[in-house]
């Protein structure tokens, strides 16, 4: 019967395999949830406290409660389509973007037993496929408003998302050629084996892939997509109710899932100091250092103009990451010979 | 359990599932009138595919084909539609007698195409026990020993092509100035 529940793929199709398929999806979609909710809390709370402010402390003990309070608000409200936007458009294109985001997860391996995630042989592949397809629900959505800043913020969205993502590719690419394998728990393994995290022959890498997973994630300094003080706030300008939640929730999906693979590629995975167990805590505290380096940076960093983008990836970001992926072969063949 | 003498499995399902995918996305491209709508729905299409692919152990070529079609060559075209002068809305319908005839013709097809299927002597065996020449989980494996092992250099050989291409379009382009 567990055997049915938690290994479904290859068995015939009976109600215990079903239950494990419905069982899985639910349990990442809760966690996920869970975890959304309370790094928008985490965040508010860190930036306030970064800028001496206090942050939400009236919504239940601590302000607790009070990104439940807000989504139960975007949850119950009108859902509003402008009159002059292409109606069937606007109302997919949040869930274009949404169902990505949420498939990532599947390759993320947090804890060494994969109950509810894939030990996929192309793992870091599938991650940076899947969300480039996220990019098609932001322009869309974008397009489909109908309004300048919408379009305005969609196009820029896309341009740099597509930009970015070659850096980013490419500093994993170090890691992979160490590892020699696209498996990310296959990754994880090696450098349990080497007993070498990857972020000290892969520091070049590392770098790289921090400022170039910042500006895919659209984060501050590169917020430039959702730019408030000219593009009111980008391809959602339009959206409100339970739309604008979803671009939300993709939103800090990805920070999450790319919190999980910077843990996995990078910081060892599930591997703790002094060979302690809890490999789920140990990656939940990696992948929180990640987040909390994302919120320190949006309360500290000044937003890049936007002229300076593109030439920053091309120019600079790109050969880093080659000459990181050189450094690599060369430690491959002289050092970490695996 | 079974079906109509078919074991359900995962995979079973998978595949009904993307294969109403691949062909609904299909026949709605043809059929919508609005370009940015038809390129949405051919990247339906992609991700079907894609998925056939991974239900075929081939999952380095059904991940490629996310990352190009799905990804990046749907968003060129949504691009391209942005940027270029859209005409909206010109229905085509072609009147009753070119309906019918195109009905008749494709259900003729498809009798043909199930009698052709039924009568097949060819034995299409399940799945063999054989080893494959591309080992399941170790596709990616074999296809970097094809590329940079048995054909290196047509593979060197089609890279500069692409570039010699790609630098063509960008002069052919420039040249208007």
């Amino acid at each position: 019967m567990w055997n049915n529940v938690l290994h479904w793929v290859d068995q015939p199709f009976t109600s215990a395999t079903y239950l494990g398929m419905l069982l899985g999806g639910v349990l990442t979609l809760a966690i996920t949830l869970g975890a959304v909710t309370y790094t928008i809390y985490g965040e508010r709370k860190i930036i306030g406290w970064m800028q001496g402010r206090v942050g939400p402390n009236r919504v239940g003990p601590f302000g607790l409660m009070q990104s439940i309070a807000d989504i139960l608000k975007l949850l119950i409200k009108e859902d509003i389509v402008p009159a002059k936007a292409d109606k069937a458009l606007f109302m997919i294109a949040p869930i274009i973007t949404y169902v990505p985001a949420f498939a990532v997860l599947a390759v993320i391996p947090y804890t060494f037993h994969h109950y509810f995630t894939a030990r996929l042989n192309i793992g870091v592949l599938y991650y940076i496929a899947l969300s480039s397809i996220s990019i098609i629900g932001i322009v869309l959505g974008g397009w489909a408003s109908n309004n300048k800043y919408a379009i305005i913020g969609g196009l820029r969205s896309a341009a740099q998302m597509i930009s970015y993502e070659i850096p980013l590719a490419l500093s994993m690419l170090g890691v992979v050629l160490l590892s020699g394998s696209l498996d990310i728990t296959r990754i994880i393994e090696v450098q349990q084996q080497n007993g070498l995290w990857n972020v000290f022959p892969q520091i070049l890498g590392f770098i790289v892939f921090l400022i170039a997973a910042t500006a895919e994630l659209a984060r501050a300094p590169f917020d430039l997509p959702e730019a408030e003080s000219e593009l009111v706030s980008g391809y959602f300008t339009e959206y409100s109710g339970f739309r604008f939640a979803f671009y939300m929730l993709s939103e800090y999906v990805y920070l999450i899932a790319m919190a999980g693979l910077a843990a996995a590629l990078f910081l060892g995975g599930w591997t703790g100091p002094f060979g302690l167990g809890w490999g789920w805590f140990w990656y939940a505290i990696k992948s929180f250092l990640f987040i909390f380096l994302m919120f320190w940076l949006r309360a500290t960093m000044p937003r890049a103009r936007v002229d300076q983008l593109m030439g920053f990836a091309w120019k600079y970001l790109i050969p880093l990451a080659i000459l990181n992926l050189l450094i690599s072969a060369v430690e491959k063949l002289y050092w970490l010979k695996g | 359990m079974n079906f109509l003498g078919y074991l359900i499995t995962g995979q079973f399902v998978a595949f009904f599932i993307l294969a109403l995918i691949v062909i609904a996305s299909a026949i709605l491209m043809l059929n919508f009138n609005k370009v940015m709508y038809m390129a949405l729905a051919i990247g339906g299409v992609f991700v079907g595919v894609a998925g056939i692919f991974f239900l075929l152990n081939a999952e380095f070529i059904g991940i490629a084909q996310v990352l190009i079609y799905a990804g990046a060559i749907t968003i060129l075209m949504l691009f391209a539609i942005m940027l270029t002068h859209e005409k909206d809305g010109e229905s085509n319908s072609k009147g009753w007698i070119h309906e019918t005839a195109s009905f008749v013709f494709v259900a003729i097809l498809l009798a043909g195409l199930m009698y052709g299927i039924r009568t097949s002597t060819i034995n299409w065996s399940p799945a063999s026990d054989e080893p494959s020449a591309w080992p399941v989980g170790q596709n990616v494996e074999a296809v970097a020993a094809s590329l940079f092992q048995t054909y290196t250099i047509p593979f060197e050989v089609v890279s500069v092509l692409l570039i010699v291409a790609l630098v063509g379009a960008v002069v052919l382009a420039r040249k208007e100035e």
